[in-house]
């Protein structure tokens, strides 16, 4: 398989200024392809900023917007992953990151999980998608995308590379807190997330792709640290904290392959235990049948 | 409240000259970096590149101006002290050793003859009437910190620079500020750091070691100190409140802790008192939209900078 060059564009959008957001979308894809990148990746709500709340109608895009499709005109030639708000037909807003290829939207991931305790707000002021799928890509290997707290829950990981994914996407707007100078990185937020992006590679044998953003949006600082990881756990990039800028990574997509052969864990995965065991307990926990313990859990 | 007796000693390490405690002890290079991006992110959000700063001599306001110039550039910086005649003259010496490391812009403006005309004088009554001759020093402090407010919001007119914060999260939280006083700012950069760890970012940044080692102290009347009025250490306090506030820790918890019931009963009566004080007044709900309620918008958001972000 050809080398691919992964770029992470870790940037500080501006909140609310959907043009200003795109106009700089549209310069980092062509410094990506300058330097030959073949997938480049934005954060979370990328085009629109992070803390919208009643902003967020105002920002939101229908996926036939023109302003969409200006972006995806810059394109040809690579895959992107970008952020926005996503107005459906029906008129429901939610966090949306798209694949977009060739000059063409190809498919959408809505954010499944919406943080709403502590600092997050996010349930208030969006829907929650209903699907997850590893898309099929121009690299030749299908990618599996989630947003932010979505890697929160194992099922996420697991599920894309159940799917066919090789390479799982990350976008996030993730908050730094807790500056405890007892933490590995010197931030809880980073040493959480880089334990997390380490594991989940290892687990499903894939290439991960975290891309966070920087900048501060009213009270909440984000703190870039952008990763890719390979198969093997290998951390192939660290991006700087807090630094804005366009990162790469050279990965071989080969290594899924090989990391595959060597330790087979995806083979030896039990997806239809799985759903059995899952059927059985969500039947439990809405009450339908009687749990098997007897201790009323 | 009284004045306070001897300063807590100090421990005579120059590494060291505080206690901190191992729980409360941050990543300073994370946080510089932090506030910095906050600091810059808030001013060019409102469409301002200039900040302006109260400084006391203290080590909370020292703290800050060292932070916004290195956020900023010490050039956009403007200290105002404003002292008034019973302040101490250490508290104007260490005031002025920051603006002279810094080499910021600095301006002197005495309040005296603005709290005097309220309160009066031995001579007479003044404009707040006979009963305020006689007011008391927490009366006095509260119209001070509101003087000092005014001629910061007048000066940050003129200057064209928002007025940063200097409160910290242990004054926040036990309500040990005075309301549109020194509470009040366009933004906080050190409101999430505990008194102690305003020490161990002061110590960092290289804040002079003279404001570092001296015992805290709201310099409302002379010889007064934070921990003699409030009769417990910032270190103990700042402790207490991480457990109880940041890491939920149940009154059987804190007890088993080590913390003293009187005291844990006496701290938590201070932020359940001045919760007030940490938020925004509220708005009787009477129209279909409100401020704060359902009427929800990022305070910078497009259109809200004073001009374009550069």
């Amino acid at each position: 398989m050809q080398p691919l060059r992964i770029a992470v564009a870790q940037v500080a959008p501006a909140l609310g200024l959907l043009d200003e957001n795109i106009e700089r979308h549209r310069a980092l894809l062509a410094e990506a392809r300058a330097v030959g990148a073949g997938l480049v990746v934005f954060p979370e709500l990328g085009l629109t900023g992070y803390l919208l709340q009643d902003l967020a109608s105002e920002v939101a895009m229908r996926l036939d917007d023109p302003r969409l499709r200006l972006l995806a005109a810059d394109t040809r030639g690579l895959s992107a992953i970008v952020s926005f708000v996503e107005e459906s037909p029906d008129h429901r807003l939610f966090i949306a990151a798209a694949l977009v290829e060739d000059g063409e939207l190809r498919a959408v991931h809505r954010k499944l999980f919406l943080p709403t305790y502590g600092l997050f707000d996010e349930r208030r002021f969006f829907a929650a998608g209903d699907a997850l799928r590893a898309f099929p890509s121009r690299l030749g290997v299908r990618v599996g995308i989630s947003i932010c707290e979505d890697f929160w829950h194992l099922s996420v990981p697991s599920l894309l590379a159940l799917d066919g994914a090789h390479i799982l996407v990350n976008v996030s707007s993730s908050p730094g807190r807790d500056i405890a100078s007892a933490h590995e990185e010197g931030l809880g937020t980073a040493a959480s997330w880089r334990q997390l992006l380490r594991t989940y590679a290892q687990l499903t044998t894939s290439f991960v792709v975290f891309c966070n953003r920087v900048g501060v949006d009213e009270t909440i600082g984000f703190w870039g640290g952008s990763q890719v990881v390979a198969p093997n756990g290998d951390v192939l990039l660290s991006a700087p904290l807090y630094d804005e800028g366009l990162f790469v990574a050279d990965v071989e997509l080969g290594d899924v392959r090989r990391e595959r052969i060597a330790l087979p864990l995806l083979r030896d995965e039990r997806p239809e235990l799985a759903v059995r065991e899952l059927q059985r307990i969500v039947a439990e926990r809405a009450g339908l049948v009687a749990d098997d313990d007897g201790d009323g859990t | 409240m009284t004045a306070g007796d001897e300063p807590p000693a100090v421990p005579d390490r120059p590494e060291a000259p505080f206690l901190l405690p191992g729980e409360l002890a941050i990543d300073t290079a994370i946080a510089r970096r932090a506030i910095g991006e906050f600091i810059r992110g808030q001013l060019r959000q409102a469409g301002f590149d200039r900040a302006v700063i109260g400084l006391s001599g203290g080590i909370d306001s020292a703290l800050v101006a060292y932070l916004v110039a290195e956020a900023i550039g010490a050039e956009r910086l403007l200290c105002i002290l404003m002292p008034y005649r019973t302040s101490s003259p250490a508290s104007r010496t260490d005031a002025e050793e920051v603006v002279r490391r810094l080499g910021c812009a600095s301006d002197v403006v005495d309040i005296s003859p603005m709290v005097d005309a309220y309160f009066g004088e031995a001579d007479g009554a003044g404009a707040g009437g006979g009963d305020a001759r006689s007011a008391s020093p927490l009366r006095r402090g509260n119209f001070m910190a509101r003087v000092r407010m005014t001629v910061l919001y007048d000066r940050s007119v003129t200057w064209g620079g928002l007025v940063v914060g200097t409160s910290n999260k242990t004054e926040a939280l036990i309500g040990y500020t005075t309301l549109f006083g020194d509470a009040a700012c366009a933004f906080a950069p050190i409101g999430d750091l505990y008194k102690t760890q305003v020490r161990q970012l002061s110590m960092a940044i290289g804040v002079p070691d003279a404001i570092i080692r001296k015992a805290p102290s709201a310099d409302l009347w002379p010889g007064q100190t934070d921990e003699a009025e409030a009769g417990f250490s910032y270190p103990e306090l700042d402790r207490l409140l991480q457990a109880m506030v940041d890491r939920r820790r149940s009154d059987e918890e804190l007890d088993a802790l080590g913390f003293a019931p009187e005291l844990v009963a006496r701290v938590q009566r201070l932020v359940a008192t001045s919760e007030f004080k940490r938020q925004v007044p509220p708005v009787a709900k009477l129209g279909p939209r409100t401020a704060g309620v359902d009427y929800l918008y990022p305070r910078r958001r497009p259109g809200s900078a004073r001009t374009r972000p550069g």
